[in-house]
């Protein structure tokens, strides 16, 4: 048997360092394709598409234009209210507190019971028969009927808002931690038992950390879902409240009002979600190798823009 | 001195027509520093034994006894896959399994990550690191309990040849070193006869069918003519028993 070995050259290997030039020119594209300038772009997008639309209007229906609010009423009247300079009854701070205040009981109580039920039925089938066309039910009930329910039970209190936001936002709890406990990695406790390693450490260390991913989907679902429900319900039984107040500007015919009102909802969302998800997530998930949709992307021909990037190294390669 | 003793050992999954048997009146004796390697087809009942032997499984019928100087003695445990806790760094994958967290055991575990060169791999999570890495903690893993016997199930049928070639060199060494006896499963006859001084066939139905002593010096090179032969001998067992075609 004759073997003939043959030394690839070293400049056949490598890729060509791009020029100054180069990287001059592949700047803008990379910054305009990378998920920071997106996200910026979104709001200038929406600011444009508002504007362009308010004119369109105006051209088809000229009567709409007294009804429509521009971008410059809903800023001033969202700063107004943002100095508590309000004709509501309360001001922004006090109603987003009451509100917050609800919410959070509603989801701690929805997260708590969720948790039980949903552990309850990934570990018993028979739990799981009996409860499964209940939670199916619950899930598919619109948290309209709920706010509506509630008020007619509760009347104005806390009550209504608070079951509401917990009957909207435990469907979500109970599926998500029934399949995360589905999902238990078998062999993990299998290596756990061979090793002798006592029960309890097991559930802290393997069943506990597991379950981390489903919960936090389940949290998240809860918080967004358990927000609108809220909001719905304080339109309809609450004498306060976020939800309260976006009716009072419905009522009172302020469009800028209901409008300036919504975004101050939607910008809490997104900064709960940016500061307190986001980075509790990042903590809790660090071991977690690169975002799987980062590495779809590479697959549809990003991995030009790597120069020089040595792809087979061995502590890398678990990753990509 | 490890000791394993297994006498008339018999297991079946299933009741009725599904009945399948897995191990069928295996008798055996294993003892003091040996590295045993368990070979045969696909459904020979390797990982099965493998899985009594460490208590993941019980015996339908039979015994089976593993003591090391009068005492139960302490089983380590290298799988097929890793199976670390991805959500725990190296070092902590490694604590997972001792009784404390102590100096001492902190101390032991970076000893046997330093053995399998991941000593500066400590403060990584499994995810960060390669297939053969990660086998590699495995490994370091199994050996920093000090158990009495290293299970092993196919550690390396994931791995790449050159991966395997080289964790192999490292597992003999340090088998060498600790003076553990290794119960080592695998479906390669090349790999069983480089790294062990007893290899067990096995055929289809969980029967032991043949007691093979391999008494060549270590280390062994595949490439080197009495380990050659020594596998052709053991290829021909498995002609003579029919169980290549399976």
């Amino acid at each position: 048997m004759t073997v003939t070995e043959t030394r690839p050259s070293a400049a056949g290997r490598s890729q060509p360092t791009p020029s100054p030039a180069q990287r001059l020119i592949a700047m803008p594209v990379r910054i305009a394709k990378s998920p920071h300038s997106a996200r910026v772009l979104f709001p200038i997008a929406l600011f444009v598409v508002w504007l362009l639309s308010l004119a369109a209007v105006e051209e088809i229906w000229p009567f709409a234009v007294d009804v429509l609010p521009t971008p410059s009423e809903v800023g001033g009247f969202m700063w107004d209210e943002f100095v508590t300079d309000t004709l509501a009854r309360k001001n922004l701070y006090e109603t987003f507190f009451i509100s917050l205040r609800r919410l959070m009981s509603g989801f701690a109580i929805a997260m708590v019971l969720g948790t039980g039920l949903g552990l309850a039925m990934g570990l018993s089938r028979a739990t799981n028969a009996f409860c499964h066309d209940w939670t199916m039910a619950i899930l598919a009930m619109p948290a309209l009927a709920w706010a509506l329910f509630n008020s007619i039970i509760f009347g104005f209190d806390d009550r209504g808002p608070i079951l509401t936001v917990i009957l909207a936002g435990i469907p979500f709890v109970i599926v998500n931690v029934r399949e995360g406990v589905r999902n238990t990695p078998r062999e993990l406790f299998d290596m756990a038992r061979s090793f002798q390693v006592p029960q309890s450490k097991i559930i802290r260390h393997v069943l506990v950390p597991s379950l981390m991913p489903f919960m936090f989907a389940a949290a998240r679902y809860c918080f967004s879902i358990g927000w609108k429900g809220l909001v719905i319900a304080e339109v309809f039984g609450g004498q306060d409240g976020a939800g309260w107040t976006i009716k009072f500007w419905y009522d009172a015919h302020r469009a800028h009002g209901v409008v300036g009102y919504a975004a101050f909802f939607v910008i809490f969302a997104i900064l709960f979600e940016r500061l307190v998800f986001e980075p509790v997530s990042r903590r809790a998930f660090r071991w977690r190798p690169q975002l799987q949709t980062e590495v779809v992307e590479e697959a549809f021909g990003e991995h030009h823009e790597h120069y020089g990037e040595d792809h087979h190294g061995e502590g890398e390669a678990a990753r990509r | 001195m490890a000791e394993i003793k297994i006498k008339n050992l018999h297991k079946e999954f299933g009741t009725g027509e599904d009945k399948v048997v897995a191990l069928e009146d295996v008798n055996l004796e294993i003892t003091g520093h040996s590295f045993v390697s368990i070979v045969g087809p696909s459904g020979c009942g390797k990982s099965t034994l493998l899985n009594i032997l460490t208590g993941i499984e019980t015996p339908t019928n039979g015994t089976v006894e593993i003591t090391s100087d009068g005492h139960v003695a302490a089983p380590g445990y290298v799988f097929q896959a890793a199976r670390l806790l991805p959500w725990r760094t190296v070092t902590d994958n490694l604590l997972f399994v001792q009784e404390d967290r102590s100096d001492e055991t902190k101390k032991r575990c970076q000893r046997y990550l330093e053995m399998v060169q991941l000593g500066d791999k400590g403060d990584k999570f499994p995810g960060e690191l390669s297939g053969g890495m990660q086998q590699r903690v495995g490994i370091a893993r199994a050996f920093s309990i000090e158990p009495d016997v290293l299970f092993m199930d196919e550690p390396f049928s994931h791995l790449d040849a050159i991966t395997a070639r080289a964790l192999r060199r490292e597992l003999h060494h340090m088998w060498d070193e600790t003076k553990k006896m290794v119960v080592f499963v695998t479906h390669d006859v090349g790999e069983a006869v480089e790294l062990s001084n007893r290899i067990l066939v096995f055929a289809k139905g969980g029967s032991l069918e043949d007691d093979i002593q391999i008494d060549l010096p270590f280390p062994r090179d595949p490439a080197d003519d009495e380990v050659a032969v020594a596998k052709a001998h053991v290829l021909r067992k498995f002609e003579e028993l029919d169980l290549l075609a399976s």
